[in-house]
């Protein structure tokens, strides 16, 4: 079986132009993750109290980016009032960056197979700004990704995965509701 | 256990031993330098030490350029501002930080400024922002605690947001670092013992928290073992030279290890503790060090265990658990041993904090990067039940 696999994996590797093809996949797929993450940003700001209260004290206007070296895909959004705004693709004067050093450490933080602090543990990401700042987006960047993320994924890339009571995971479940149209207006 | 995935880097030359800070000026010409800004302290001055370095320099052809000994408690922005523009009025060609780690920090926050043709080092704080490769750089401690001398971290107190910045990055590593027994004759015990205790953390997180590597529990075990039979010599008898080289080595050794493997959150509190109520950093280490490892216990006790072994455990190795609790018992009694010697505070009560000042504390602790590397969270509920313990 193995044997198998790997002359699969062998001859898929021996498609014409493989290398770009497996890079372009891999940037598409944290493209559109990237994206999803900037929605939900938006739509867990507009109905959790507990971001609401963590980004309460960032002065307004203050920008973060989340990405990846060396070519992107990157977002930026902005604080403003009690909300984030998604600001657009590409790295827009942020205060505060989260950058992966290349596209095999963003994928394996975005398709949940690593935690975001463990990737750090790993030297496979990097902060640019206020490690202040940094701390307290890793704070709110949890909390958009207890809301994003089913359990099995929060037990995998949590120290100590949260648990939601029934209000919350009512709340998760509009936070879901709302991201496939939120990304259709992103497209728009 | 084998990490999924680690990096080591150390690319400092170490001259340790008798003598050691008269080969300077010749490393200085390997480096290509002929002239050196001195950074140190008033209280490194005071006690004779500088003198200790000039006379290596007075058959030389290379020179001091200038002694800047205004470097207080806690390195802050505006002084390593001040250094960098010095260094480029007095035409220095490279760096030569004499003291505890406020002096090396300093240097190496300096060192960003020039090299980056910058005139403020808020601007390049994080990770791996610094692109420019810096002036030579030469590291003399003058505690044993530290370990900047072979580290790529720099911390800068931020006087505008009253916080400690960090700065990583690999061109942060000095080029040598020399270990002369005669530099930390003349600590006093008390410091002898909060920079002993601030090694000691540097081992321990290195150790047990999440970037460790097998490269670095080496460096981390060996780190332990000396501070074991040295730290207390030392701090009773400063004058014990054997103890002396020890410590400094352990010190060192320390530093290699959480350089690549970073720390967690002791240093966080610690850093917190230096923010809001200025308590010396390895005071603030040695008080918090036993708590933290009690609440790491349950995630990490084959860890916390395993260095009691280093740490003097004479105990047939008990469950990991049970093993981890000797470890912090036997922590806890080199501090009562340390705070008997020498008056090092046990309690942050003891050390100037109030129980008002904890909740700021706390605060600043989560806003510390630190703790990013320690196996458990550090929530705000976390850090102020365990300063409260401390306290």
């Amino acid at each position: 079986m193995d044997i198998d696999i790997q002359k699969g994996m062998a001859r898929i590797r021996g498609i014409p132009n493989y290398p770009v093809i497996q890079s372009k996949a891999k940037y598409a797929l944290l493209d559109i993750s990237l994206s999803t993450l900037a929605a939900a940003f938006e739509e867990v700001a507009k109905r959790v109290p507990e971001f609401k209260a963590e980004i309460a004290g960032w002065n307004d206007g203050r920008r973060f980016a989340v990405g990846v070296l060396p070519k992107g895909p990157y977002i930026t959004l902005e604080k403003r009032g009690d909300m984030t705004h998604y600001l657009g693709k590409g790295l827009l004067s942020p205060d505060v960056t989260f950058l992966f050093k290349n596209l095999d450490s963003g994928v394996l933080v975005f398709t949940g197979l690593m935690s975001s602090h463990q990737a750090v543990a790993e030297c496979r990401a990097l902060v640019k700004g206020n490690i202040g700042y940094a701390m307290e987006l890793n704070r709110a960047l949890a909390i958009v990704e207890t809301y994003l993320f089913p359990g099995i994924i929060l037990k995998r890339i949590f120290k100590e995965p949260p648990k939601l009571s029934s209000a919350q995971l009512i709340t998760k479940g509009k936070v879901y509701g709302a991201l496939l149209p939120a990304l259709i207006r992103q497209m728009v | 256990m084998i990490p999924n995935y680690y990096q080591f880097y150390c690319p400092v030359k170490i001259l340790s031993g008798h003598q050691a800070v008269s080969n300077i000026p010749f490393e200085m010409e390997l480096l290509g330098c002929k002239k050196a800004m001195l950074v140190t302290d008033k209280g490194v001055v005071d006690a004779g030490l500088i003198d200790i370095v000039k006379t290596a320099f007075a058959d030389s052809d290379r020179e001091i350029g200038y002694i800047f000994d205004e470097v207080p408690q806690d390195s802050s922005n505006r002084i390593v501002n001040k250094l960098a523009k010095l260094f480029v009025k007095e035409k220095c060609d490279c760096f030569l930080a004499v003291g505890g780690g406020s002096s090396m920090d300093t240097a190496k926050g300096a060192n960003v400024v020039v090299s980056e043709g910058s005139d403020d080092l808020l601007k390049l704080q994080g990770v791996e922002n610094i692109t420019k490769d810096l002036k030579p750089m030469i590291a003399i401690p003058t505690t044993a605690g530290t370990g900047s001398e072979v580290t790529k971290a720099a911390v800068v107190y931020n006087e505008e947001e009253n916080v400690k910045m960090a700065f990583l990055s690999d061109k942060l590593y000095p080029d040598v670092a020399v270990i002369d027994p005669r530099m930390t004759l003349s600590l006093p015990p008390k410091m002898t013992a909060a920079t002993g205790m601030d090694a000691l953390t540097h081992a321990i997180e290195a150790y047990t928290c999440l970037q460790k590597n097998p490269i670095d529990d080496v460096f981390a075990k060996v780190a332990i073992d000396l501070i074991r039979r040295y730290l207390v010599r030392a701090t009773e008898d400063g004058k014990d030279k054997e103890a002396r080289i020890g410590m400094a080595n352990a010190a060192l050794l320390a530093g290699i290890a959480f350089s690549n493997s970073n720390v967690g959150m002791v240093h966080s509190l610690a850093h917190a503790s230096g923010s809001v109520c200025h308590v010396p950093h390895g005071v603030a280490n040695a008080i918090l060090l036993p708590w933290v490892l009690e609440y790491n216990l349950d995630e990490v006790p084959e860890y916390i265990a395993e260095i009691s072994g280093a740490l003097g455990s004479s105990v047939e190795y008990l469950e990991p658990r049970d093993q981890g609790q000797v470890t912090i018992s036997l922590v806890r009694n080199l501090l009562t041993r340390l705070n008997q010697v020498s008056g090092l505070p046990t309690r942050l009560s003891d050390a100037g904090v109030t129980e008002d000042d904890l909740p700021a504390i706390a605060q600043a602790a989560i806003n510390d990067g630190a703790h990013t590397y320690n196996p458990r969270d550090l929530t705000y509920d976390v850090a102020l039940e365990t300063l409260k313990k401390a306290f």
